[in-house]
Parts: structure tokens; C-alpha cells; sequence
């Protein structure tokens, strides 16, 4: 566990126990990292906002069943990711009508010059995928975690991970096929 | 596509910056909740008993992290779970029937206990179609149910005053002692969950799942005592196999969809709370027509203006629900007609039923355009006494979904159906149909006066399980006509948050069904309750189809308002299809518009036409309609005269020269098919006039202000908040159960949460 993250459970513990201040410090420490995974999940900043806001209030339930037995970044992946689910599935019921091509995301911006339609397309095509498989991407390619950690994240076995991660891709390749540059 | 190439991509993804006020509000909001769970547990250690209650989740869908979590830390739950089964085995050894049932024991309690209120009444079985299994049902004898419910009545009614603290210390006994139920406390926590006041909102939910553990009790309890088995088990067979003839799958032990929430519930505690989550709770779903506000009309080119009445509320209280949470409501939300009519207003009434409302006009100033008129319509209901009012045969269709387990929901829905109950007759019959994943009876139509077995199937229903709205109007349909009665009301109330996702959606389904029954008599009232889900446009139709108003509760006290103080006219119409055509003189009136009723709006032709549907009135109702007309030669026209059209003359104008208008009203009497004509002349003297119905008119000018206000309507001029208080505190009247007063509160909150 490197310097931070136990600097981050630490902090997650006093505020299990009922600190406020600890508390008030955790959330904001981490509104960010709960907003960059919100964005990712949903392209949509107001909706991001939504889905942070709900998260942050599910901590604030949560946070006494926190015991410190993992790290407290996996542990919050996992009540962002939940919230986020959550929260899709509400829009899907409530939006039933609506063909889900409607739910166009906002133009993506990327940090580097590579703003290229191509770019765009794939973040759109991650947008399509299933739930499972999209957060085992997430996870694991965006986040940076391992197949391991991410099933503990997800609640599933590593090798489920590795599956809806190799079903993802082919679904991007597929949907690129004979696209540019491929 | 390579793993890098995904990778580049995905990290490169730059999530726009935040806004901070986003973030302050999370942060507060978390916090709040923060203190809340805080507070709680302080107050949970004090108390030494544990509740749990399922219904605070401010999202539907439970996590897995949760469930594990909870069931570390509760263990007891899983004891007492463990020691049904165990006490069902028991029995299961002795019959066979039960042996079957005894893994799923949550099963059995709801089973169980729809079968026994059905039971009581054979009769009835024919009619839902478990004919194929009366001999199994009738072998157990109808008065054994029937003392058993009265028995719960007694004690019920002997000790009203018992508070939740004291039967939270009785299960708090169970716990330690639920291995070994003695028949003497199976009563009295059998007595249990009738006792909470019901006038608490929050209180209700604790009841709920205190009631799934008595019922579990009961059934243990008299299995132990070896002779009362037998009964049982026929009723769960009957439960599961006979109401699917009749396509309600009433909870049957096959239906996964009904165990997994079951189970679920009983897995995850979650703190005994609830009514702050309301604040949080996401609006967002709830789904509005956009509709556009009515145009200006110049008389010389279109006259006449038709529209249909509307005695409908629910606009108003979801306005209320929205500024009392400091919130701003969409503007298809505010439909004007509805926040206008959910006052009282002192029109003249009619003497006898025979002609069941009068019109009365009244001509005010405009506060909006100088030089403008405004042309009040107004109408009041024969109020009906309570003599003349027919029978009742009632069935309520409630939505039990997971969406509707919060505070202000299902909790909220059972107090405001027990109120209601003690507004019927004793031979009105009720019947409840509730539905989730699947649609299923809970009470066969019962007479009032037998209400303490009405209140034990309402204090027994919780929340669980998605949305199948169509089946349940079917089921709730089939109810209603097998208890149809020609000289009763036949009535279903639907009472939901608005979602019906499962099943039969399509609205033009829905809307040709409702509309069919309407035709065979059995007619249909929403009561909305709730926000998140509310599906405004789809409650309006159905409504609207089926000859019935849609209530919005929002409170205990909305609920009072509707089901109490309005039962009559909620219940009891006294005309239908009343619709009214308004024709203007143009040598009198240059301009006219129309406020409010745009979703009610009809074809010159329809007027007269008896077989296009219009709204209905009530017992008591009272209706206004607004028209804003600029008179000819006024300053404030919109339209400016057409350059080539020469204006017609008008056949003997003198004849018309104090006129207005002409308004014209048709209506049907509650048993006619054909409508019956009233009219009257808008003058420009208004000599019937008096102070009273000056006050009224004005007053329903304040509400019409505001209401366009709230819409952003662009024909109000210069009138802010100040001018609508200003109005309404000069106009508020007598005022007696203060819903005027709490109109002018509700202004200074919209002007508040509009200045934020």
C-alpha cells in the first residue's frame, strides 16, 4: 500500500468512527476522483455532477461500514460504480420511450491534440457496452487497476474480468472495422 | 484495436472541470447526511433495540457490498429467519403440503395472508376464478377467519394509545424469545402493528416490517400449538395455483420475482429513516408534457372557444411539493387550470340535483394588460348530502413497486386510504389489488363496517419489486365488475407514483382499456403520490378517460383534503362530459385568451357533439375558467387589424350591445347519454355581481397570476410575486382550513427560491 493510500484509509477510518472533520476532509478530498469516474461512466458533466452528488451522499451512509480491509480508493470505486449503475438504470426506466441513440453524449475533450472523429467514436462505442463490460474497461484499462483488483471491485472472479474485457474489445473492433487507421 | 491504443484513448479523456457550486452542494448535502446517520446511531445505542427498516434507500436496487455487510452485522436476523424455517419444518413433517413451503418461509407469511382475507368470502372466489379449488377452501369454515380478524380487532381497539417505544421493546422480547412462541404473545404481537397513530407519516414503515415479523410469528406460533395447520396449507395452495387462472399470479411460490425482494428485504438493514431522503430524492424522472401556454385570439377571425372542464389538483400539490424543497417546478408541471381550481371558491350553488351546477360569470379588471377584462367562469357542483349519496363499490389499485416504498409513498397512501375509510357507509364494499412484479389481490371486496379487516390487509402490504401497472388495472378491473353494482359508484382509485413499466405500457392500450370500462361503468381516479417517477402525462389520460379526477398527495394533509373534506365529489359525480363554449361579440371584444386548459382544449364542433368525452363534476366540485379579453378600442391589443379585411357588419347590433359574450355550458346527467344545454350572456353590466363572488374571482386571478408566473408565461406584464400576494392577502376570505394561507406562504417561497 503506497504512502497515500494509507494516508487515505487512515483518514476513511476516523471518519468510520464518526468524525465529522475527518469526514468532511475524505469527501472533499475525493469529490474529484468520484467526479473523474463519474464522467467516464456517463460523458455528461451535469449528469456526472449527479451521479458525484449521489455518491457523496451514499458515502456519508456507507462510511461507518467502512473497516479498512482494502484499500479505500477500491473501496470507493465500488460505491461510485454502484451509484453510477444505479443511477443508469433509473434514466433507462424513466426514458423508456426513447430509443437509447438519443442519449447522445457531449463531444468528448481530449488532453492531447488527438481530437481526432476516430477518438470520439470509441469513447461513444464504450458508452454502448454493458454494464459489466463497461466498468471491467474502466477499471481496468482507464483506471489503471488490475484484473485482480477490479474483481474485487466488481464482486466477480478475475477471470470474469479478463472475459468482459476481451468481450469489449471485440465489440470496439468490431464496430470499427474498416474504420480509419485500423 | 490494441490495448494501448484504448488506453491512450480512455486516459485521455479530460473530464471538464466541475462546478463548484456542484460540489459545495454534494458536500453539504453528504454532510447532512453524515450527521443524520450520526444522530442515529447516538439514538440507536440509547434505545438498545435494533430496527431495521428497508425503505430508506435513496436508490431502489440494493448492492451486493451492502447485503454483506448488514448481514455481518445483524446477525439476528438470520437467527430468527433460521427459526421460522425450523418451526415450519416442524409442521412440514406432520403434512405434506408444508414441506414443500418450508424453504421459502417469506413465502408463506404473504401467501398466508392473502389467502386468509380472501378465504372469508367464498362466494367471491368464483368471480377471480379459483372455482377449480372452492371444495379445498371451504373445507376450513368461514367463521374461524372471520373471528380471527375480529379477534385482531379487538385487541386492536382496546389499546389504541399503544406508541411505537413500547413495541419496539416487544419484538425486542421476540428476538431473545422467538424460538419458543407462546400463544399468549403471538397474540398480543399479532395486536401489534395496527397500533401506530396513524396520523405519523414516518411511523408506518416500522410497521410494515414489525408486521412481516408477527406474521411469521402467527404462523409459527399456531403450527406449534399442532391443530391450525391444515387450513393454511390449502390456502397457500390455493394462493398459488388458483388466482393464476385468472392470469394474477398472486405471489406464487413459483415467481421468482416475488421472493428475491422478499428476501432481500429481510437481508439488508438499513437505518429507520426516511423523510430526509425526500429532499434528496432525484425529481429529475418525473416526466411532464410540454405544453404550449394558450395564444391570443382575435374574435374576428375565430369567435368561439371551446374547451372541457377540469376538476383535477394534482398540478398544485406537486408545485408545493417542489417549492417546499426550494426548488423552482418545471414549467409543464404548472398547469394553471388545476392550481386554480384547487380552491374552494363561494360560487352560487344550485337547489336541486336536477340541475346540477350554475354558471356564474364575473368581469374583473386585468392586473396583467391595462384596459384588459377578465371573464370569470365559474361554477359550483350540487353538493349531495350524505343521505343521497349511492353506495359505494370501491377497489383500490395500489402500487407497491420498489419505487414506492419511501415515506411519502406507500406509508402515506395506507394512512390516507384509512382515512378515507372512515368517510364510507358500512355496506360500501373496498377491495384492495395490489401490484409489483406481479399483480395480485390482497382483499376481495369487503364491506366497511367489517374495517378491521380492511385496516389488517392495508397495515400488511410493503414495498417491493418493479412496476406492472397494466396487469393491475386488469385485475383491479375484474375485481370491480364482479362486485359491479348499477346503482353504486364503481370505482377503482389508483394510487401510484406514476410508473408502469412492466407489461402492458403503451399508453394507447392503456387509454382504449380505461376508456372501454368507462363505457361499462367502472370509472377510474388516480391519487399520485411521490416524486421521481411521476408520469404526468400518462395519469392525466388515463384519468381523463376514465371519468376521474387525479389527486396529487404530497402530505397527510393533501390526503385529508381529497379523500376527507372531497370525498363526496372524489367519489361521486354528479355531471359528465361538461363542456364549454364561449362565443365572443367582436363589436364588443377585440381580443381574447384563454388561461390555462390547454390539454383541455376541444373542436368547435365537439360541443355539441355528445359523443366526444369532456371532463366530469363532482359532488361539491367547484370549477373556474379565465378568459383575459381586451375589449375594442382598449390599449392593450396584441393583434393589429388586418389592413384589407373589411369588417363585417353585424345583424342587428343593438341587440348585442351589452354583451360580451355568450357562454354556453353542456353536461350530462351521471346516468344520461344525452347532454342537457345551459346558456347565459357575458354583459358588460355584471349587475349579479356581489361582494362575495368579487372576492372569488379575484382570488382565482391571484392563483392564475401565479401560476403563469411560475410558467413564464408571456402575457403577464409587469406583475411579479408582490403583486400576487398583494392580491391574494386582499382576497383571501374566510378561508376556514387555511389552504389560502398557505397559497401566500407557498408565493414568498416561489419568490425566495426564484431569487436563489
Amino acid at each position: 500500500m503506497s504512502e497515500q493510500s494509507e494516508e487515505d484509509n487512515a483518514l476513511a477510518k476516523v471518519a468510520a468512527s464518526g468524525d465529522r472533520n475527518a469526514f468532511e476532509t475524505l469527501v472533499s478530498k475525493h469529490y474529484e476522483t468520484i467526479y473523474r469516474i463519474a464522467y467516464k461512466w456517463c460523458g455528461k458533466q451535469a449528469d456526472a455532477e449527479d451521479i458525484t452528488q449521489n455518491a457523496c451522499i451514499k458515502l456519508a451512509r456507507s462510511i461507518g461500514s467502512f473497516r479498512g480491509d482494502a484499500a479505500f480508493t477500491s473501496w470507493l470505486y465500488r460505491l461510485v460504480i454502484n451509484v453510477a449503475k444505479d443511477w443508469q438504470r433509473q434514466q433507462m426506466a424513466s426514458s423508456q420511450q426513447e430509443p437509447i441513440s438519443d442519449n447522445i453524449i457531449d463531444k468528448v475533450t481530449l488532453s492531447q491534440a488527438d481530437d481526432s472523429v476516430y477518438a470520439q467514436q470509441v469513447i461513444a462505442g464504450i458508452h454502448q457496452l454493458p454494464e459489466g463490460e463497461k466498468e471491467a474497461l474502466l477499471l481496468v484499462v482507464s483506471e489503471g487497476l488490475s484484473h485482480a483488483e477490479a474483481a474485487e471491485i466488481i464482486g466477480c472472479k478475475e477471470s470474469t474480468v479478463s472475459w468482459r474485457i476481451h468481450e469489449a474489445r471485440k465489440k470496439l473492433t468490431q464496430l470499427f472495422k474498416g474504420g480509419a487507421g485500423l | 484495436m490494441n490495448d494501448n491504443e484504448l488506453k491512450n484513448i480512455l486516459s485521455d479523456i479530460q473530464a471538464p472541470a466541475y462546478d463548484e457550486n456542484a460540489k459545495k452542494r454534494a458536500l453539504n448535502l453528504a454532510m447532512a447526511e453524515f450527521d443524520a446517520v450520526q444522530n442515529e446511531a447516538v439514538k440507536k445505542n440509547k434505545n438498545n433495540a435494533q430496527g431495521f427498516s428497508f425503505f430508506s434507500r435513496l436508490i431502489g436496487h440494493t448492492s451486493q457490498d451492502e447485503r454483506k455487510q448488514g448481514m455481518k452485522k445483524r446477525t439476528w436476523i438470520y437467527g430468527g429467519l433460521a427459526t421460522t424455517t425450523v418451526a415450519i419444518m416442524v409442521v412440514g413433517l406432520m403434512r405434506p403440503e408444508f414441506a414443500r413451503l418450508s424453504s421459502k418461509p417469506m413465502m408463506v407469511e404473504q401467501d398466508f395472508n392473502v389467502a386468509i382475507l380472501s378465504e372469508s368470502k367464498p362466494k367471491m372466489d368464483n368471480a377471480i376464478g379459483v372455482s377449480k379449488n372452492k371444495e379445498r377452501v371451504s373445507a376450513r369454515p368461514e367463521a374461524e377467519a372471520i373471528a380471527m380478524v375480529d379477534r385482531v380487532a379487538d385487541v386492536v381497539l382496546a389499546k389504541p394509545e399503544k406508541s411505537t417505544e413500547e413495541y419496539k421493546d416487544v419484538r425486542l422480547k421476540k428476538q431473545v424469545a422467538a424460538s419458543i412462541p407462546s400463544a399468549q404473545r403471538v397474540k398480543a404481537l399479532v395486536t401489534k402493528p395496527a397500533l401506530a397513530p396513524p396520523a405519523i407519516v414516518s411511523e408506518p414503515v416500522i410497521i410494515q416490517t414489525l408486521s412481516a415479523e408477527v406474521k411469521r410469528n402467527r404462523v409459527a406460533g399456531r403450527d406449534m400449538a399442532g391443530n391450525r395447520h391444515a387450513p393454511y396449507s390449502r390456502n397457500i395452495v390455493m394462493g398459488s395455483t388458483s388466482l393464476s387462472k385468472s392470469k394474477a399470479r398472486v405471489m406464487s411460490l413459483e415467481s421468482p420475482a416475488y421472493t428475491s425482494p422478499k428476501i432481500r428485504q429481510l437481508s439488508m438493514p438499513v437505518p429507520e429513516r426516511v423523510e430526509r431522503y425526500d429532499a434528496f430524492q432525484d425529481s429529475r424522472g418525473d416526466k411532464f408534457q410540454h405544453v404550449e401556454e394558450n395564444a391570443i385570439k382575435l374574435v374576428s377571425k375565430d369567435p368561439v372557444s371551446t374547451f372541457s372542464i377540469d376538476v383535477d389538483t394534482a398540478s398544485y400539490s406537486y408545485v408545493r411539493k417542489r417549492l417546499s424543497i426550494g426548488q423552482l417546478p418545471p414549467k409543464g408541471a404548472v398547469r394553471i387550470e388545476e392550481m386554480v381550481n384547487y380552491f374552494d371558491y363561494a360560487w352560487p350553488m344550485p337547489a336541486t340535483r336536477k340541475t346540477p351546477f350554475k354558471p356564474t360569470v364575473a368581469v374583473t379588471d386585468s392586473p396583467w394588460t391595462a384596459g384588459n377584462k377578465l371573464v370569470h367562469i365559474g361554477i359550483k357542483g350540487y353538493e349531495m348530502d350524505a343521505a343521497e349519496t349511492p353506495r359505494s363499490n370501491l377497489v383500490f389499485l395500489l402500487d407497491v413497486s420498489g419505487s414506492m416504498s419511501s415515506a411519502n409513498k406507500l406509508p402515506l397512501v395506507k394512512n390516507a386510504l384509512r382515512m378515507l375509510l372512515n368517510n364510507l357507509k358500512p355496506d360500501d364494499t373496498v377491495g384492495i389489488v395490489v401490484y409489483a412484479g406481479a399483480a395480485g389481490t390482497v382483499l376481495e371486496p369487503t364491506p366497511v363496517k367489517n374495517k378491521a379487516k380492511i385496516l389488517a390487509a392495508l397495515s400488511n402490504l410493503s414495498a417491493g419489486g418493479s412496476t406492472a401497472g397494466g396487469q393491475g388495472i386488469k385485475l383491479a378491473y375484474a375485481l370491480a365488475e364482479a362486485n359491479f353494482d348499477k346503482t353504486a359508484v364503481n370505482r377503482i382509485m389508483l394510487a401510484t407514483d406514476g410508473d408502469f413499466n412492466v407489461g402492458m405500457t403503451s399508453m394507447d392500450e392503456l387509454q382504449g382499456l380505461v376508456e372501454r370500462k368507462r363505457k361499462s361503468g367502472v370509472f377510474l381516479s388516480i391519487l399520485g403520490f411521490g416524486r421521481g417517477n411521476w408520469n404526468d402525462q400518462l395519469t392525466q389520460t388515463l384519468a381523463q378517460n376514465g371519468n376521474g379526477v387525479v389527486a396529487y398527495i404530497d402530505t397527510l394533509s393533501e390526503a385529508r383534503k381529497v379523500l376527507v373534506e372531497e370525498a363526496s365529489s372524489t367519489l361521486f359525480t354528479i355531471a359528465k362530459d361538461v363542456k364549454i363554449q364561449v362565443e365572443f361579440n367582436p363589436s364588443k371584444v377585440a381580443e381574447y385568451r384563454l388561461v390555462g386548459y390547454e390539454t383541455r382544449a376541444l373542436k368547435r364542433e365537439d360541443f355539441n357533439n355528445d359523443a366526444v368525452d369532456a371532463g366530469d363534476i363532482g359532488s361539491g366540485h367547484t370549477v373556474t375558467a379565465i378568459y383575459e379579453i381586451t375589449p375594442v378600442g382598449a390599449s392593450g391589443r396584441k393583434i393589429d387589424d388586418s389592413r384589407y379585411q373589411v369588417a363585417k357588419t353585424i345583424k342587428s347590433e343593438s341587440d348585442f350591445k351589452g354583451e360580451y359574450g355568450f357562454l354556453k355550458i353542456r353536461y350530462k346527467l351521471p346516468e344520461s347519454d344525452t347532454s342537457t344545454l345551459i346558456t347565459q350572456a357575458i354583459t358588460t353590466a355584471q349587475v349579479d355581481m356581489n361582494a362575495v363572488v368579487k372576492n372569488e374571482a379575484n382570488w382565482a386571478t391571484a392563483v392564475a397570476t401565479f401560476s403563469q408566473l411560475l410558467r413564464g408565461s408571456k402575457f403577464t406584464g409587469k406583475v411579479n410575486y408582490d403583486t400576487v400576494i398583494e392580491l391574494a392577502q386582499k382576497s383571501k376570505g374566510k378561508d376556514e382550513f387555511g389552504y389560502r394561507a398557505e397559497f401566500i406562504s407557498l408565493v414568498r417561497l416561489a419568490k425566495a427560491v426564484k431569487g436563489m
